[in-house]
């Protein structure tokens, strides 16, 4: 057999196993109640609750981080981070969760949060009229 | 709507936009006359016209580049660039930063850079001035494009640095002629690129993509015009030059996240980083490849793929980093300007050419009839090429996930743990790699004796065996077997090209360059897998954490350590104590204190203090931290903070309540005392001296029948202070009035309220501040040994690459001489 031929067949054996990896190693985005039935980690989108109570008291534990975030279908479910409250996990309008769940509650290993960005011209808005009453009347 | 509006500057913004407009119109111009020149090599004039294009198209981008940095540098912030990227309090070496934070300004850079490569042509390139030139200034006229922020049939067609922000945000306060005077500044630079690393890092990267273009272009050019076998020559040093560019400034891009950003690591295999690493691969890649066909003939088809592909990927990268398609998956991208669709036809463009010169002279471009042999380096230069290209086409196919999501509407998310994904491939391909590179250096072009070469490879790699497994016994990696084989065949590379440079001092200097990059790379490797895999997280908190409820597996111990002011903790070997802050707006130092502990003495020793800061910009997010790190020349210590106590960002904004008000203290307590009574309060004792018959009150005239007494008071703190008040006790007009003393120093504010003179008592109120919430920070600590290998690596791996381009440039030289 020609040395290209015995080349081509071991690269298109590495190709095929790496789709098959790819495949085997990504996930999909799902909700928290299909998380309940998991035991894989995995992601839920979602949106933080802000009416109910952020909990991070550095004093006790510095490394417990929870709060209530609703998924894509509106469930709403407590999660526990542990790790420091990332800081502007307020403002974030939208929660990438990675993690799995434990009873009723959600472990989450990484959170990235997508905030309302600078280039976001909306926000640019309500900024910009929060500070406008207070240098208008230096004017 | 026509509003007059006050204290605008227009005029910088129309001179911008009109270079803008000119640049594009001058690339269009110098574009299609280079293509003529090409096709009509007899008339002078179409090159003439080409080159005046061409200057003009570098006039309007330097004057572009001089406008916008006056509008930051003034803070012009009727200029949306300058408000959305700068602010008056930011420093001015970060000016810069703000400079190409944003896509226009990173635009701007990519075109200036290939202005200076094009500067470099048009001089030197000769004979292929033209052809090259013409795919130079295509890609100029792209870029152009992306700056214009015009409106063409309803569509806008790239985005102007000098837009007006009335213009480009609606808001009410446009309607006001007087808008300006209530913009008070700007919304500033991330913090996150507030570091020396941003002002330096940008342009190297840039500087990078901007080479690629001439590979591309010489590949091409040599293509088009038949000269199948030219263009190596000329097109080898470029090559090296942009794989040596874009290679420090993924690095430094590397140490800036390392320095600067807070995920604790200098790589992470985040889509960004993996794009601009790929274009880098597979021009290295074709760096080989293109050795091999100059000394064999062999692989022609493979040195024009690659070196074509690898521009082609720069423009992909670009996409993927500014169509905002990353969103979900990248921490860092930029967002979307809307200039997807511009983007798509610059990268589809390129990838057409590629596409159809290849096929067009498929059955021209030379090829051997005979195959490589296997003991030769051209055959194994050629498998290294393939494997790297394989490499690449593993990243791209994960990192285009949200790609093929947007293409096929599909949902699928890219995996979990995105590292060990990317590390159980590329450990792989790296071990493939550093093999190939090895035992590579102890064969010739064409043929080799098979006994020497045995020799030679056994003799090494039986030493690299030794070598590894001490490194492997220090860093203490046995228990991974990638790891162990990515050691090994590191230290057998850099044994191999040692022997490489040890035959070059004995003259054979042509292949110096090639054997120091070489251990630069294997450096590097070492460097980056001993610091990625041994890392510790050091302030490791295991005592002090909640198990969680219903949760009874053993949660693994929390990464962050509380540490209240002045109150050490022992962390490892280290005791660990925060002394307290500084601030220097917009920026609060944490002083963290470091101290070795000698476990007999108890003496400390090696010590230092970390000065990790924070910055809390509330338009950019909360809390933005900065690790500080100790660097030891075996490893590093790495420390962030990711929580603190609020109060000394508050005292930057000067909310300082007045200090007048009973509101900070907490309740009174009331006594009723004789003259040589003692009492307690919580930072120590006071006694009550006597009664000033004789007090007088500022301000305040006192009538013959009006009653004036003071209460002397003598404060003892426990600290050994001592400190009097007199606070006075008035009736007049029969009504009584009282004027209270503060002792500021220990939050004390007395009350001398009532005298009864039947019990021969006198009636005192204390009021003392609460205590101040003791100052706390919560952080990380990492230590990351033998990460000096990695940097070290990559500046030998650097100089390498520069002798590599002097050597082939000298060879260059050589070669027209012997032609001419």
């Amino acid at each position: 057999m020609k040395k290209s031929s015995i080349i081509l067949i071991v690269v298109i054996a590495v190709a095929i196993a790496m789709i098959m990896v790819i495949y085997t190693d990504s996930s999909t985005y799902s909700t928290f109640t299909e998380a309940k039935g998991k035991q894989t980690e995995l992601y839920v989108v979602g949106v933080l609750n802000k009416e109910k109570d952020l909990l991070y008291d550095p004093v006790t534990d510095a490394n417990h981080f929870s709060f209530y975030m609703y998924d894509n279908d509106s469930t709403e479910c407590q999660v526990v981070f542990n790790g420091s409250k990332p800081q502007d996990i307020e403002r974030s309008e939208q929660i990438v969760l990675t993690g799995k769940m434990e009873g009723d509650v959600f472990h989450a290993s990484k959170i990235l949060m997508k905030c309302p960005s600078k280039y976001n011209q909306d926000e640019v808005e309500v900024i910009e009229m929060e500070s406008t009453p207070v240098t208008a009347s230096l004017n | 709507m026509d509003v007059n509006y006050v204290g605008e500057n227009l005029l910088p913004g129309q001179i911008g936009q009109f270079f803008v407009i000119l640049s594009f119109g001058a690339a269009l111009l110098s574009f299609a006359s280079y293509f003529f020149a090409t096709k009509n090599p007899e008339e002078k004039s179409w090159q003439n016209i080409a080159r005046v294009g061409f200057w003009l198209n570098a006039l309007s981008i330097l004057i572009i580049g001089m406008v916008l940095f006056y509008i930051i540098y003034n803070h012009l912030f009727e200029y949306h660039y300058a408000y959305a990227h700068s602010s008056t309090t930011l420093p001015t070496h970060y000016i810069i930063s703000a400079f190409w934070e944003g896509q226009e300004g990173s635009f701007w850079l990519w075109m200036f850079w290939q202005v200076v490569m094009g500067i470099v042509l048009v001089f030197k390139a000769k004979s292929w001035e033209n052809p090259v030139m013409t795919f130079v200034m295509l890609c100029q006229v792209f870029l152009a494009s992306m700056l214009l922020g015009v409106e063409v049939f309803g569509s806008r067609i790239g985005s102007s640095p000098f837009i007006l922000l009335r213009d480009a945000l609606q808001a009410p306060i446009f309607s006001d002629p007087n808008y300006l005077s209530m913009i008070r500044d700007g919304r500033g630079l991330n913090p996150l690129l507030q570091n020396y690393w941003m002002v330096i890092h940008p342009p190297t990267l840039f500087l990078g993509f901007a080479a690629m273009i001439v590979p591309f272009a010489y590949a091409a050019a040599g293509l088009w015009q038949k000269r199948f076998k030219e263009w190596i020559t000329p097109g080898l040093p470029w090559a090296l030059f942009a794989v040596m560019v874009l290679g420090a400034g993924i690095i430094m891009g590397s140490f800036w996240a390392y320095e600067a950003l807070n995920f604790g690591g200098f790589w992470a295999w985040d889509p960004v980083e993996n794009v601009s690493i790929i274009p880098w691969l597979t021009l290295i890649a074709a760096v080989h490849v293109m050795i091999a066909y100059k000394h064999t003939g062999h692989a022609y088809f493979t040195a024009c793929f690659l070196s074509l592909i690898s521009f082609v990927l720069v423009i992909y990268a670009s996409f993927l980093t500014r169509s905002g398609i990353l969103g979900e998956t990248s921490v860092h991208s930029f967002t979307s300007l809307g200039m997807s669709g511009q983007l798509v036809i610059f990268n589809v463009a390129f990838l057409l050419i590629m596409i159809f010169l290849l096929v067009v002279r498929r059955k021209e471009m030379p090829s051997t009839k005979i195959e490589e042999d296997i003991y030769s380096r051209e055959f194994w230069l050629f498998i290294g090429a393939l494997v790297l290209t394989v490499a690449c086409v593993q990243m791209i196919a994960t990192t285009s996930i949200p790609v093929f999501n947007a293409i096929f509407g599909t949902n699928v998310a890219p995996p979990i743990d995105p590292i060990p994904h990317y590390n159980k491939w590329q450990g792989a391909f790296a071990v493939v790699v550093m093999l190939l590179t090895a035992f590579t250096q102890f064969l010739k072009f064409k043929r080799t004796d098979a006994k020497k070469f045995w020799a030679a490879t056994i003799a090494s790699f039986v030493l690299a065996i030794v070598i590894s497994a001490v490194i492997i016994y220090f860093t203490h990696i046995y228990t991974n077997v990638m790891y162990m084989l990515i050691t090994l065949t590191s230290v057998f590379c850099i044994l191999a090209n040692l022997r490489i440079l040890g035959d070059s001092f004995k003259g054979k200097w042509r292949l110096s360059g090639s054997a120091v990059s070489h251990i630069g790379f294997g450096l590097l490797l070492i460097g980056a897998l001993i610091a990625a895999a041994t890392n510790e997280v050091i302030s490791v908190n295991s005592s002090n954490y909640i198990a969680v409820a219903g949760f009874d597996q053993v949660e693994k111990p929390g990464e962050n350590l509380f540490l209240t002011e002045n109150e050490p903790v022992q962390m490892g070997k280290y005791r660990i104590t925060y002394v307290g802050d500084s601030v220097a707006a917009p920026n609060v130092y944490y002083k963290i204190k470091y101290e070795e502990i000698n476990e007999e003495t108890g003496e400390a020793k090696n010590a230092f203090i970390l000065m990790p800061f924070a910055q809390n910009n509330p338009d950019m997010g909360g809390l933005i931290g900065t690790p500080g790190t100790k660097h030891f020349l075996t490893h590093d210590i790495y420390t962030l903070i990711t929580a603190a106590a609020s109060d000394s960002h508050k005292s930057i904004q000067g909310n300082d309540e007045d200090a007048a008000g009973f509101d900070q203290y907490d309740e009174p307590a009331t006594y009723l005392v004789n003259i040589g009574d003692t009492l307690r309060y919580r930072n120590g004792f006071y006694t009550i001296e006597g009664i000033n018959r004789n007090a007088t009150l500022e301000n305040m005239p006192v009538a013959a029948d009006d009653i004036l007494v003071g209460l002397q008071i003598k404060v003892f703190a426990s600290d050994g202070t001592q400190h009097s008040a007199e606070p006075v006790f008035l009736i007049k007009g029969g009504n009584t009035f009282d004027f209270h003393k503060d002792v500021e120093a220990q939050g004390l504010r007395f009350r001398f309220t009532k005298i009864l003179p039947e019990e021969n008592k006198l009636e005192l109120m204390t009021y003392q501040k609460p205590l101040p919430e003791k100052k706390w920070v919560v952080f990380k600590a990492i230590k990351f040994p033998y990460i000096n290998f990695f940097w070290c690596g990559t500046i030998v791996m650097t100089v390498g690459f520069g002798m590599a381009i002097y050597r082939r440039i000298k060879d260059g030289r050589a070669t027209s001489k012997r032609n001419a």
